[in-house]
């Protein structure tokens, strides 16, 4: 794929930049906010003395531009500085927090793509019976329901009455199976609408038509003629949901426990942790960028038609 | 085959977490809160001191009833001038990584804590000048001013005794402790961020031996999953469960609910510096117009206490004064005395998610303040916002009227309850934002604080209760108490009145 690497080296000078405006934007956003870091972290029984001393500790008193540089110079250099309020640094902190989310959120993604996909091509193949009809129920209940609800609900039916299940925590690998489900309730329901669609479409082409009159078995053409040319849309949704996975993950970490990015972000805006809010904001944008990169170059994969200028 | 199935069957048995019957023993709690730091002297939040007590002692315990006791101090003594402390320490402890508990050890920890270089945010009850080392197992502090409570203070976290030696080792610098090493009953084993924290029995420890070999604190930050984990028995203790489920938990035969008792009053603070807040009528008469009681009951699900005086009842110098009885027709007759008028609008703020249904709680003493007619702004922001806005100074355009606030203070002593009355605690310099200011008061506070004798003392808070409660700067809601909910198959669980779970001798029944 020759094209692809003049097509990269765009990518990449444009994922810079986006990076590079992701970076102001959240400095600025986060010093907006009322509020004290040095007070918050030091709680409410410290002296002004003490709390003053944090304040210079944390470079608060410096002018806005020093700070920014001071950040940006760091940052070109893979450091992202120093949590206020663990006193550590940040990459630290963020790793493991990063491998969580990603395992839930890449857990989450395949459930989803995996049922979606397949719910939606077998409710394409036999549009307005009876599985269609249910499977429209169940996309309404998966888009509708608060991710809170339903992980409360899994939780005490399968952890509380049944103990089949952990109700918390990521310690054995069962954990990973109530989060999961909950966060992809909602991207299950999203992928398989849109697989039934774009199949329904596919399907209805003069090549399916074709396919069937040379007496290839269902099956084959479903999968290997029409599933194939309905993927490019189906593959953008997958790539939507999963840097909104990314993300929208807090409230699924809050409710099980699971020790991951967006429940950190959360309690780092809540305790004004400046260098923690910007670091985790910055990995999660190159998370999206490189999630929407990926599925750029996927469709080059899927069709040969299309390639890059 | 056979060889087949079994090795599935084992990876079955494995996966689901159900391990063949071990010696080893575990107990497990759930908590709410992350720890920022695991540090002794960077202690902010007393549930992250909870746990690390477990591996890290001060030198005066508090026990279960709120009194001070000898820690890895035995005994001590006081100077005649109150500024000299003579501490024997305890003989024959050793630090969990082999090396000697004695003086020099105890002059590094307390010579770290006045090190302004280290983050010791709770610094200000520790007003030490030097400490000395007399002999190996004798420290003499000396104080910058006398503090009455200066041996309380030494039984909160923040000065807890670690290894000098493990300063540089595993991660450890000596601006920053991540793994702590002290005298205490356990180990300090594992931490892994935002899950757990795992501790293992010493074997050397001086004191009595505990029962569990392994404890492991795990963090869940949403209530109800705490509870369900406990009801799934899949942890053993718990603390701070939806408080709406406390009546339901208290009848359930499989967990024991303990409302300990605790030192964190509720109130809403008053700016007693601005109309009509600066008349201590209009005070008097919103203490009169809510029904605390109905709060207690309908809110708190029982699991507070209304407050008589300005502190808890677990602090020393506590002084019940009496209640403020819910008496609308009085608050009217007494807001119409101030010529308050009918529909005066006042602004209300209160923290969302900070203290136990702070949210509903406003809203109810919001409710009983418009019977008596006057119009409640209510409104809400998120922590760091809220002290910004409580905090501003009276010179810097301070909006706030009401305000809902807790207070608990680290160790049992009324001192550090009346700092909310003193006018040099004012914002910036501190947390009084009802900006109360009586010079009598302020006088008996420094009288307090360098008054050696115990009944004194505690006559002087008295006088100072007895004053703030008719001055009434605040309405004077509650004393919390602390919920922990845990496994019925457990005995020997209790607290510590300043809002500790005390589970170190817990055992199965």
């Amino acid at each position: 794929m020759r094209f692809a690497r003049r097509y990269l080296a765009q990518r990449l000078v444009a994922s810079v930049i986006t990076l590079l405006g992701v970076s102001v934007i959240v400095f600025l956003m986060v010093r907006v906010l009322p509020g004290d870091p040095a007070r918050v972290i030091a709680g409410l029984l410290a002296t002004e003395e003490d709390v003053q001393r944090i304040r210079v500790e944390l470079g608060l008193e410096r002018p806005l531009l020093v700070q920014y540089g001071i950040f940006l110079g760091r940052f070109v250099r893979g450091d992202l500085g120093i949590s206020a309020r663990t006193s550590e640094p940040v990459l630290s902190e963020l790793r493991p927090r990063l491998a969580s989310t990603l395992q839930l959120a890449l857990a989450s993604a395949g459930i989803a793509a995996l049922l979606g996909i397949a719910a939606g091509t077998l409710a394409a193949t036999r549009p307005y019976s009876r599985f269609d009809y249910l499977l429209s129920l169940s996309t309404l209940f998966g888009v509708s329901m608060p991710v809170y609800w339903l992980g409360l609900m899994l939780i005490i039916v399968f952890a509380v009455q049944l103990n089949w299940l952990p109700a918390a925590g990521a310690e054995t690998p069962a954990s990973i199976v109530l989060p999961s489900l909950t966060l992809a309730a909602f991207s299950v329901a999203l992928i398989a609408r849109m697989t039934r669609a774009s199949m329904l479409e596919a399907l209805g082409q003069d090549y399916v038509r074709t396919a069937r009159a040379k007496g290839l078995a269902e099956t084959a053409v479903v999968v290997r003629h029409a599933l194939k040319n309905a993927l490019i849309p189906i593959v953008t949704v997958v790539g939507l949901q999963f840097g909104a996975l990314l993300g929208g993950a807090v409230l699924t970490e809050s409710v099980f426990g699971w020790p991951g990015m967006g429940l950190l972000l959360v309690d780092s805006i809540f305790s004004r942790d400046y260098a923690m809010v910007q670091g985790i904001v910055l990995v999660f944008s190159s998370l999206f960028i490189l999630t929407n990169l990926v599925v750029d170059l996927l469709y080059a994969v899927i069709d040969p038609r299309i390639h890059y200028s | 085959m056979r060889t087949l199935v079994a090795a599935v069957a084992a990876l079955a048995v494995l996966s689901t977490g159900v391990g063949l019957a071990s010696a080893a023993t575990t107990f497990r709690a759930a908590v709410g809160v992350d720890p920022d730091t695991l540090d002794p002297v960077q202690m902010t939040t007393t549930t992250v001191a909870n746990m690390v007590d477990y591996v890290v002692e001060t030198l005066t315990f508090i026990d279960q009833d709120g009194k001070i006791r000898p820690g890895l101090a035995e005994s001590w003594s006081i100077s005649a001038d109150g500024k000299e402390y003579t501490l024997k320490l305890r003989k024959g402890v050793t630090f969990q990584d082999g090396t000697a508990f004695e003086a020099k050890a105890v002059k590094w920890n307390l010579d770290r804590l006045i090190d302004p270089n280290v983050r010791v945010p709770v610094r200000a009850p520790y007003p030490i000048e030097k400490t000395d080392v007399v002999d190996p197992s004798t420290v003499k502090v000396t104080l910058k001013r006398p503090s009455a409570p200066f041996v309380g203070a030494l039984s909160w976290t923040t000065s807890g005794i670690v290894s000098p030696a493990s300063a540089d080792k595993d991660g450890n610098e000596y601006k920053n402790i991540v793994h702590p090493v002290g005298t205490g009953p356990y180990v300090f084993k594992e931490r892994r961020k935002g899950e757990s924290i795992t501790v293992t029995k010493y074997d050397k420890y001086w004191g009595k031996k505990p029962f569990y070999d392994t404890v492991v604190f795990r963090i869940v930050p949403e209530a109800a999953t705490r509870e369900s984990l406990l009801l799934a028995g899949q942890v053993d203790l718990i603390v701070l469960p939806p408080v709406a489920d406390l009546p339901a938990l208290s009848r359930n035969p499989a967990v024991k609910v303990l409302l300990a008792p605790s030192d964190r009053t509720i109130f809403i603070a008053l700016n007693t510096q601005k109309a009509p807040f600066n008349d201590a009528r209009v005070r008097q008469a919103l203490n009169y117009a809510v029904d605390k009681q109905a709060i207690m009951t309908n809110v708190l699900f029982g699991a507070a206490e209304t407050m008589d005086a300005p502190m808890a009842p677990t602090l020393f110098g506590y002084c019940k004064q009496g209640a403020y009885e819910f008496n609308p027709a009085k608050a009217k007759q007494l807001l119409a005395e101030a010529g308050v008028r009918a529909g005066t609008k006042v602004s209300f703020i209160h923290p969302t998610g900070r203290y136990i249904q702070d949210r509903e709680v406003a809203q109810a003493v919001a409710g009983f303040i418009r019977e008596v007619g006057l119009d409640p702004q209510l409104q809400t922001m998120d922590w760091p916002s809220y002290i910004r806005t409580i905090t501003t100074p009276l010179d810097k355009d301070n909006k706030t009227e009401l305000h809902l606030l807790g207070w608990a203070p680290a160790f049992l002593d009324s001192s550090q309850q009346m700092l909310q009355f003193l006018s040099t605690y004012h914002p910036p310099a501190g947390l009084a934002t009802n900006f109360y200011k009586d010079p009598k008061v302020d006088e008996q506070y420094l009288a307090a604080d360098s008054e050696s004798n115990a009944d004194k003392r505690k006559e002087i808070y008295c006088q100072m209760s007895k004053k703030v409660w008719s001055d009434a700067p605040w309405i004077f809601l509650y004393v919390q108490r602390y919920p922990i909910v845990h496994s019925a198959k457990i005995r020997d669980v209790g607290s510590i009145p300043n809002e500790k779970f005390y589970a170190v001798y817990a055992r199965p029944q």
